[in-house]
């Protein structure tokens, strides 16, 4: 019996270590994640205090009182449990712009001049209102200028492009490794990493001129070109691999049976496929959608979202609230693509395995 | 239902290989022909290029009288069973069928009558909602029958159908499908490496080796007049016992002598045998065909090395030389290892075979 129950111990220890362990990663991939969401939610006054709020506040506690160069606004702290005087002035625009910029809730002038007049007849005036919580994200694409939008749509063709090119070319490759024997295979399927090992950088002069040459230089074309290029690697690795994964006998069989070639890949090997082309597009989407070097030396009046959100990044100091919006803004497709496509990753034909 | 015509059947890999060589063959309408051999011998790729999914490099294939060598699968009208099935993973079993015949250009009622006649047939009738990936391996290779049944082929092809299946399995499926054959009366190719599947299906066996036949005929041909000694040990469990014997003549009497054996030759065996005189030769006998015999009788005694027993029968094992000779013996009475037996020979079932060349020797 003892020793019966020296095994249960042992086990419970190592189901306890184990999910210590889970948890423990977890926590160390999700809390930076966790962190960038919040503080991308957070208003500009809020994202500086310490410690860091956790959840951004929905309403927003104001404080009026006579100040000495006009009303004195302040506003209620979470943390230190008070309200804390921010702003001196009689300017009820520049209070409002104040409140919408500083504190991300928008107070009409209106709204506030009513509440000013409250304070002919008393001495503190109390009142609350609501938090705008996409302060951040419609600030990020005003502070860009509008270019944001067109940037976004850019990045889009871009990727759509890219996936295109590299699944078509990268895919019929990835067939015929996967199918036929030909002198120098091993070489070429080796060959096709080598153009990963030059840096986008390093190379860039000479891509500039052949693109200008192209006319490319500048449009999504262009670029799409440029990443396809390593992401065709790729994809002739994923799609070999996984054509390889399906017997040339599934094939024969329908051409026995009466179909042509062309219909025998379309209705029977492609569908089987699907799974492997997909987790292809999906890396080519995460490489032209995240790329920013390339991006900047390759485009100069049209810019993609990345070196937009670059830029932001790089212009919002004293915004770390601002910046998290937009690498916010930057995630958000790729989270939503990979999760769009997980299904088809999981797809198995009543639970197949080819 | 049809004819099928090969003539003189090359297919070379590169330079080098040869595949199949100067292969010709007719078979005929209803015949369930079998291409035995052993892994490597070209059959699996004779079958191919029958099927159109191998292309000929010389020769001309035939099917009723219309050359189809040139032509692609689908203009060939015939079906195929393969080995690993290949039964399409992401269609139902009742789909599998269904688009074989779909791409027939069936409308859908027909193809719904034949779907549940061939399942009926194969009694997989009950499965046609189920993925492959749910089905065992003998409810898939069902599937596949009855896929190639359904497109009423002119020819019916099968490439090892049985080798995944487990070994009772294996043995009654084969009586299924002969059970089959007969019902849909298609001309049918059938390749395997198991003789035993060969014998109990066969019309004709054709027995290949390094690309080429070595023998065409039915099954009791190839058992009891095997033309070389490769076919010889290939057929039959257990092969042909091979002895090397030299024929002496003294006097008007022939005899067979061996170190551990002299047997004397009936005038008949022997004139046929005159030109060997005074050479060597390899008698080749079957397990069965040595007997059990009283001492005085016995052309020959041993030692019994190793006894199986079969249950039906038992199986002998003696040493002569270095050479273990075989012997089905009937189960009773037992004999155990170490046991002296006595044998001989049974008469008119001797084989003769040349020692250089392996090829039979008379008749």
């Amino acid at each position: 019996m003892t020793e019966r129950r020296q095994v249960n111990i042992a086990k419970s220890a190592r189901t306890t270590v184990f999910y210590i362990f889970v948890i423990g990663i977890a926590a160390i991939i999700l809390l930076p994640v966790y962190f960038i969401i919040s503080l991308s939610f957070l208003s500009t006054r809020e994202a500086y205090t310490y410690p860091l709020p956790l959840v951004p506040a929905l309403n927003t506690h104001f404080e009026l009182r006579h100040g000495e160069r006009g009303y004195l606004l302040s506003v209620y702290d979470r943390v230190e449990g008070g309200y804390e005087s921010v702003l001196d002035t009689k300017d009820s625009k520049k209070m409002s712009e104040y409140m919408r910029y500083q504190l991300a809730t928008p107070v009409t002038t209106e709204d506030l001049e009513q509440q000013f007049a409250k304070l002919e007849s008393q001495d503190v005036v109390r009142f609350s209102r609501r938090r705008n919580l996409l302060e951040n994200y419609q600030s990020f694409f005003r502070v860009s200028g509008y270019k944001a939008v067109p940037a976004l749509i850019r990045s889009l063709q871009i990727c759509a492009l890219t996936i295109a090119i590299s699944l078509s070319v990268g895919g019929m490759a990835g067939y015929a490794f996967a199918r036929y024997t030909f002198r120098g295979k091993n070489l070429l399927k080796f060959s096709t990493l080598f153009v990963r090992m030059f840096p986008g950088v390093a190379i860039a002069i000479p891509m500039i001129k052949i693109l200008v040459g192209l006319q490319f230089y500048d449009r999504p074309i262009g670029l799409s070109l440029v990443y396809s290029i390593g992401n065709i690697a790729l994809t002739v690795w994923i799609t070999a691999s996984i054509f390889m994964g399906i017997p040339e006998s599934l094939e024969e069989a329908a051409q026995v049976f009466g179909a042509t070639k062309a219909r025998a890949f379309l209705r029977i090997t492609l569908p089987l496929a699907l799974p492997g082309l997909a987790a292809a597009a999906m890396y080519s989407f995460l490489g032209a959608w995240n790329e920013t070097v390339s991006a900047i030396i390759l485009t100069q009046f049209n810019p993609t979202f990345s070196v937009i959100v670059y830029q932001t990044v790089l212009g919002a100091v004293g915004q770390v609230n601002l910046a998290a919006a937009g690498g916010m803004a930057m995630a958000l497709p790729t989270v939503i693509f990979t999760f769009f496509i997980r299904r088809y990753i999981q797809q198995m034909w009543g639970g197949i395995t080819i | 239902m049809a004819t099928l015509t090969l003539s003189h059947i090359t297919k070379r890999f590169g330079r080098n290989v040869v595949a199949v060589k100067d292969f010709s063959l007719e078979v005929q309408d209803r015949e369930f022909l079998v291409l035995l051999g052993p892994s490597g011998c070209g059959k699996t790729t004779t079958l191919r290029m029958i099927a159109g999914l191998e292309e000929v490099t010389s020769g001309t294939i035939e099917i009723d009288g219309v050359d189809v060598t040139d032509l692609p699968p689908r203009r060939r009208d015939v079906s195929m069973v393969f080995q690993n099935y290949a039964v399409w993973p992401h269609m139902t079993v009742y789909e599998n069928i269904a688009y074989a015949l779909k791409l027939k250009r069936m409308d859908k009622q027909t193809i719904d009558r034949i779907v549940r006649e061939s399942t009926a047939m194969t009694k997989i009738d009950e499965l046609l909602d189920r993925y492959p990936s749910q089905l065992s391996g003998g409810q898939q290779q069902r599937v596949a029958v009855a896929r190639a049944i359904a497109v009423k082929p002119k020819l019916f092809l099968l490439d090892e159908p049985l080798s995944n299946l487990d070994a009772k399995l294996r043995v009654a499926t084969r009586t299924e499908l002969k059970a089959i054959h007969d019902k849909t009366e298609a001309t049918t190719v059938f390749v395997t490496h198991d003789q035993a599947e060969a014998m109990s299906l066969a019309d004709r066996i054709v027995i290949m080796k390094d690309g080429e036949v070595v023998q065409i005929g039915s099954p009791d041909d190839v058992y009891h007049r095997s033309v070389d000694m490769f076919v010889g040990d290939f057929i039959g469990t257990p092969p042909t016992n091979f002895m090397d014997v030299e024929l002496t003549v003294d006097g008007g009497e022939s005899r067979l002598v061996s170190p551990h054996f002299d047997y004397p030759l009936d005038p008949e065996t022997a004139s046929k045998l005159k030109d060997y005189e005074k050479k060597e030769l390899v008698l080749g006998v079957r397990p069965e065909n040595i007997v059990l015999v009283p001492e005085e009788d016995a052309v020959l005694s041993a030692e019994c090395l190793v006894s199986e027993p079969q249950g039906s029968h038992q199986i002998i094992a003696i040493e002569l030389g270095d050479k273990i000779v075989k012997i089905v013996a009937p189960a009773y009475p037992k004999i155990g290892a170490g046991e002296t037996v006595h044998l001989t020979f049974k008469r008119d079932t001797l084989c003769f075979f040349d020692e250089e060349s392996g090829s039979r020797i008379c008749e």
